[in-house]
């Protein structure tokens, strides 16, 4: 379980960083390190360059906007978003999701943008991107883009970023006035990765759902939406009938996959139980709009 | 006195107490030694090129590639290895068994994923996986056989040509009239369990190191549970004599043939009846099966005999092994070899991929109980019908065929059955080998506890009266079981039942399954009891294996040295059982000092005193512990015979307290050991012992087969099942265990519980999972969940503590709480979804398909 031989390299600036990964076919970005290196030290992956981002000032910063969107640098530790008083206060999905993701070992050095990289099927990170219609800002030698989350994640372990692009952070756009937003899942173990999990965020007009999102993690190749099933909910109450058609869509549209850990039907019937625990307890929040 | 308050005093003062670990400080700070920890000046590091495929012809191999990789020492192929080791040998043979000769690497064929077939050594263990991948090996894949029916199947395809099928040992005996009690009785129920693989696994993979040292001389350290078990394998296996040179070297070798020829004399006029009467089947199976195995005994037994100056092997701490370390490993032997070979220090170190394909599986057994009993709930008749699969390889030494032994000897439980007949079968898979794992036979009392909980649910009648009914009492003893190994009260199950009862509070169970509703849960209730050999009565292992016990015998020896140290040498070989502390108990209460004056000494074969099995089988306590006191108690009489002389006193006045060794009532005159031992230097009457000279040396041997009774439990456990999820809450876990008067309650309760946790895990988390072409599905933490603290309740100890007719009342607890859970569990389980269960391994999918919630895939 050793890594296969690779070159190093920890450039101090972002451009020398782009030039770096411009110029080598097969460099990979190395930020916390907690998805790639157990990939490689596995031999499931051996890139020849890690291109260690670490030293590369400003990458590291939660810049928050006057409207409340909210910007994660590539470098943001998941500890870091779970203890940020303005993630929680802005954008509280996303604090949501941190205790979640992985061991507090794994959140101390793993980063928020990296999981996003990485785009495991079972990871909390892209889910609540496409609950929030985040933005992925690619940078390269090229210059600049944003990508929509929705059009990010492409397959398993695959997103529409270049091989000369480095995810230099996410954007969550300001919250909607009435958006409620929280994560469930249900995993075999405390930290392990979901069987299946839902990041669930709905805009509530009094008791109207106005807007729906079921982002879903760990049924299926990506992170994926259920539009018949958020359909199905917006313009009701969130009441047990309209619960119960959203529940049959989710079921009729997810084609989840059987593993050692659990059978396809299996997690089929969890993304509908999660549907309802997450829109239950949504209903039930009052006060303050998430 | 110690740092940590463990003050010496009077004799028995230790004894009983929750004395602070001895071991605790040095691990807890990083100052444990692994076999890791040891990497010498130029060392080597060994990985090895192991089959992607279940089962395959190996058609080609190329290594060139590989040895031309920069820091490339060496790779050998399993076709190489045979020029430089002997195949590994049946050992404790049944009748009717074929077990396969194998080398330690594979050369025309590979049986499971993970099978080695090549060794690479390098400088590194990086460039060693990187060679690895250059290593070209050509595979023509055959069916894999994953499943116990392909098994069974006389059409499969044989993973062991010469046995002509994958069925090698069918069994059946009788206990008592079945067919009469079976036909008698007003009911027969009967049940198919099924128990899949699992896996041990210590937080310390496997591992060996062979030092070279400056001048040549070789040491072997390695994570083993027997270290002299793994010398005499690495003599046997992983140096190769022609058999000429090995007859010539034991010919020429006078000292050690005459002591063979003497050992042999002795042994047949002790045994000679026993020999007379006891049946030669199992070898004549295996001479029919496999002519060669005579021939590679002979000769394997030569190249031992020949020689006395074999590489000692060495042990300091072990981060576990639940069994798997008793095991040599294959790969100890080709690492062995090469080194050998090589004349350079290579180490080994397992990764967690390795250890999980090729570290050791067990409990893969599928169970068809049927109980015959009366209308009133009383239990008359069982008939068992076990197959167990032990993989690829055997076990080596001890594997499926001890195990089914156990399990059948063990089977009836604490139960009157009236008649018994067990069918055992073993089968070869393509999977990794079956070893011996906390509790081997620990399915018997799971399927025989599940299938009494089918047996009240169908009568009508309480888990726990289904028991008391039937179980035996002290009214009973002296008993036998059917099975053949006495009982008496020591056997106090019923009693461990009645007190669990009490403490259960069944009187609230119906206010706690209507609280679990109102929250969407589903709770249930699970008993589980059980008696284990540990060590057992006298009759229990000639029960299991005729004419072996002497195996299980241990050596100790207590020795104090000139300058006054006192040295207790155990055959022990502690991987987490807290040896150093009970030991420093027992001896220190025997001679009157404190637990840090006592040093134990254990690992090292060259110090370490000789007994194959090393630590296994809950014998620590028992057995080991009772050679601590035997030679204890000869050291005291020693001492005091001495100080009785110096003092001009009796010895039945002598006492010793906190080490000051006096006449009582008379403690400034006394003496220290220190004093004495230079008296004993002064008057010349120092003696000989192992790696040195003494002031007194006491060695004795513990018959296990003396002594003992049965160590015994009720497990409880509670459940609340998330009927939505499938997960499965344990809001309480209660263990009723009696293993006589305890040494260090602390050490017991640590036992019972990191028991029931791998218990948990079986039921709930672990699964060494192959699909049903034996492709492996679960080689990383990824695939193969073990319980951690977060999924661990607190676990409830109580201690009764039965007095035992014998001399040594201590009894063995390092198995029981694995024994007990799986069924204590699973009982809870189908008492909360009233449906009947029928396998061990729960996870949430197979829960809601229980439940009806769901559909299989």
């Amino acid at each position: 379980m050793k890594a296969p031989p690779f070159a190093y390299a920890r450039p101090t600036t972002l451009d020398s960083a782009l030039e770096l990964l411009a110029g080598n076919d097969d460099a990979k970005v190395l930020a916390g390190g907690q998805s790639l290196l157990p990939v490689m030290n596995l031999r499931l992956g051996a890139p020849a360059l890690l291109v260690d981002i670490s030293r590369i000032p400003m990458l590291d910063r939660i810049v928050v906007d006057d409207d409340g969107a909210v910007t994660i640098g590539a470098l943001v530790t998941h500890a870091a978003v779970e203890a940020s008083p303005e993630i929680a206060s802005h954008q509280p999905i996303v604090a949501a999701a941190a205790p979640h993701i992985g061991h507090r070992a794994i959140r101390n050095r793993g980063t928020c943008v990296g999981s996003i990289a990485h785009a495991d099927p079972a990871a909390e990170m892209p889910a609540v991107c496409l609950a929030t219609d985040a933005m992925m800002i690619a940078t390269s030698t090229r210059g600049d883009r944003a990508i929509p989350a929705a059009d990010f994640f492409t397959g398993f372990l695959e997103t529409d970023l270049a091989d000369d692009e480095l995810l230099a952070a996410v954007r969550f756009p300001a919250s909607p006035v009435g958006a409620r937003g929280t994560v469930v899942e249900v995993a075999r173990r405390h930290g392990d990765y979901a069987l299946a999990g839902l990041a669930c965020r709905l805009v509530f007009d009094g008791d109207t759902i106005t807007d729906a999102a079921l982002a879903y993690f760990g049924v299926g190749p990506h992170a994926q939406r259920v539009a018949p099933a958020e359909a199905a909910l917006v313009g009701t109450s969130g009441d047990d009938d309209a619960l119960d058609e959203a529940v049959r869509l989710v079921a009729a549209t997810l084609d989840p996959p059987a593993d050692v850990h659990g059978s396809a039907n299996y997690r089929r019937h969890l993304a509908g139980v999660l549907c309802r625990r997450a829109v239950t307890e949504l209903r039930s929040e009052t006060g303050e709009a998430r | 006195m110690s740092p940590d308050g463990n003050q010496g005093s009077g004799l028995g003062a230790f004894t009983g107490t929750s004395v602070k670990r001895v071991e605790d400080h040095r691990l807890l700070v990083g100052e444990g030694r692994y076999v890791a920890d040891v990497v010498p000046d130029g060392c080597l590091h060994a990985a090895f090129v192991r089959s992607p495929f279940p089962h395959a012809r190996i058609t080609g191999i190329d290594t060139a590639d590989a040895k031309r990789l920069p820091g490339v020492v060496t790779v050998v192929t399993g076709a190489e290895i045979e020029a430089l080791t002997n195949p590994i040998l049946p050992f404790l043979a049944l009748p009717g068994l074929y077990t396969p000769l194998y080398h330690c690497l594979s050369s025309e064929r590979v049986r499971f994923v993970g099978d080695p077939v090549a060794i690479v050594v390098a400088s590194s263990r990086a460039i060693a996986e990187d060679a690895v991948e250059l290593v070209d090996v050509t595979y023509e894949p055959l069916p894999g056989i994953g499943t116990l029916d392909a098994a069974l199947d006389t059409a499969s395809e044989p993973i062991w040509p010469k046995a002509k099928g994958n069925l090698l040992y069918d069994h059946t005996n009788d206990h008592g009239d079945v067919d009469a009690v079976f036909a008698d009785a007003d009911h027969v129920f009967t049940e198919t369990f099924r128990c899949p693989r699992q896996s041990n696994q210590p937080m310390e993979t496997r591992g060996i190191l062979v030092e070279f040292s400056a001048d040549g001389e070789i040491t072997v350290r390695a994570a083993t549970q027997a270290p002299h078990m793994l010398r005499w394998q690495l003599a046997a296996y992983a140096r190769k004599e022609s058999a000429a040179q090995a007859v010539k070297a034991f010919a020429t070798n006078t000292e050690r043939r005459t002591a063979f020829v003497d050992a042999a004399k002795s042994f047949f006029a002790e045994r000679g009846e026993a020999l007379q009467a006891s049946d030669n089947t199992a070898m004549q199976t295996q001479m029919k099966t496999d002519p060669r195995t005579a021939l590679q005994m002979m000769r394997t037994g030569a190249q031992l005999l020949g020689r006395d100056d074999y590489p000692h092997v060495t042990a300091d701490d072990i981060g576990g092994g639940f069994g798997a370390k008793g095991s040599v490993a294959r790969e100890e032997i080709a690492v062995a070899a090469v080194a050998f070979a090589l004349g350079r220090s290579v180490s080994w170190i397992e990764d967690r991929m390795e250890n999980l394909m090729d570290g050791g599986q067990a409990r893969e057994e599928e169970m068809t109980l049927s109980i015959a009993c009366d209308a009133d709930g009383t239990i008359r008749g069982l008939d068992v019908d076990l197959v167990l699969d032990q993989g690829a390889y055997p076990g080596n030494p001890i594997g499926a065929p001890i195990t089914v032994r156990i399990m059948e000897v063990m089977q009836p439980g604490a139960y009157r059955f009236e008649a018994f007949r067990q069918r055992s079968r073993i089968v070869t898979t393509n999977k990794g080998k079956y070893v011996a794992y906390r509790g081997p036979w620990a399915n018997e009392t799971w399927a025989r506890e599940r299938m009494v909980n089918v047996v009240a649910r169908r009568l009508g009648i309480s888990q726990t009266e289904i028991r008391r009914k039937n179980m035996y009492g002290d009214e009973d003893f002296p008993a036998t079981m059917l099975t053949g190994p006495s009982l008496d009260v020591t056997c106090s199950v019923r009693k461990t039942l009645e007190r669990a009862e009490e403490l259960a509070d069944l009187p609230g169970l119906d206010a706690l399954r209507a609280d679990a509703a109102a929250r969407g849960k589903r709770l249930g209730i699970g008993f589980a009891s059980y008696h284990e050999a540990a060590p057992g009565p006298p009759d229990y292992w000639e029960s299991v294996n005729p004419g072996t016990s002497a195996l299980l015998d241990q050596p100790a020896t207590a020795s104090v040295d000139t300058d006054g140290k006192i040295k207790i040498w155990t055959s022990q070989m502690p991987h987490g059982q807290s040896h150093e502390t009970t030991y420093a108990q027992l001896a220190a209460d025997q001679l009157g000092v404190g637990i840090d004056d006592i040093e134990l000494v254990y690992g090292h074969t060259s110090r370490a005193p000789f007994d194959l099995l090393g630590t296994g089988g809950s014998r620590g306590g028992p057995v080991g512990g009772g050679a601590v006191r035997k030679v204890g108690r000869g050291l005291r009489a020693a001492v005091v015979a001495k100080a009785a002389d110096m003092l001009e006193a009796n010895v039945d006045d002598i006492s010793i307290v906190d080490g000051n060794i006096h006449v009582a009532g008379v403690p400034a005159r006394g003496l220290g050991y220190a004093d004495l031992a230079a008296r004993v230097v002064a008057d010349g009457e120092t003696v000989e012992g192992k790696d040195g000279t003494y002031a007194f040396n006491v060695e004795d041997t513990y018959t296990s087969a003396g002594d003992g009774g049965w160590s015994v439990a009720t497990h409880v456990c509670w459940v609340e099942v998330d009927i939505e999820t499938g997960l499965v809450d344990i809001p309480r876990y209660l263990v009723v265990e009696d293993c006589g008067p305890i040494i260090n309650p602390a050490i017991v309760d640590g036992q019972a519980r990191g028991g029931v946790a791998q218990g948990i895990g079986a039921v709930l988390y672990e699964r060494a999972a192959y699909d049903d072409d034996a492709n492996l599905q679960a080689s990383t933490y990824m695939d193969y969940l073990i319980p951690t603290a977060t999924e661990v309740p607190r676990i409830e100890v109580e201690h009764m503590e039965t007095l035992s007719p014998g001399e040594n009342d201590h009894r063995g607890v390092g198995e029981g709480g694995m024994i007990g859970a799986p069924a204590a569990i699973t009982n809870a389980i189908e008492d909360a979804l009233d449906v009947t269960v029928n396998e061990q391994y729960l996870p949430p999918t197979r829960i809601l398909e229980l439940a009806g919630v769901i559909e299989p895939d």
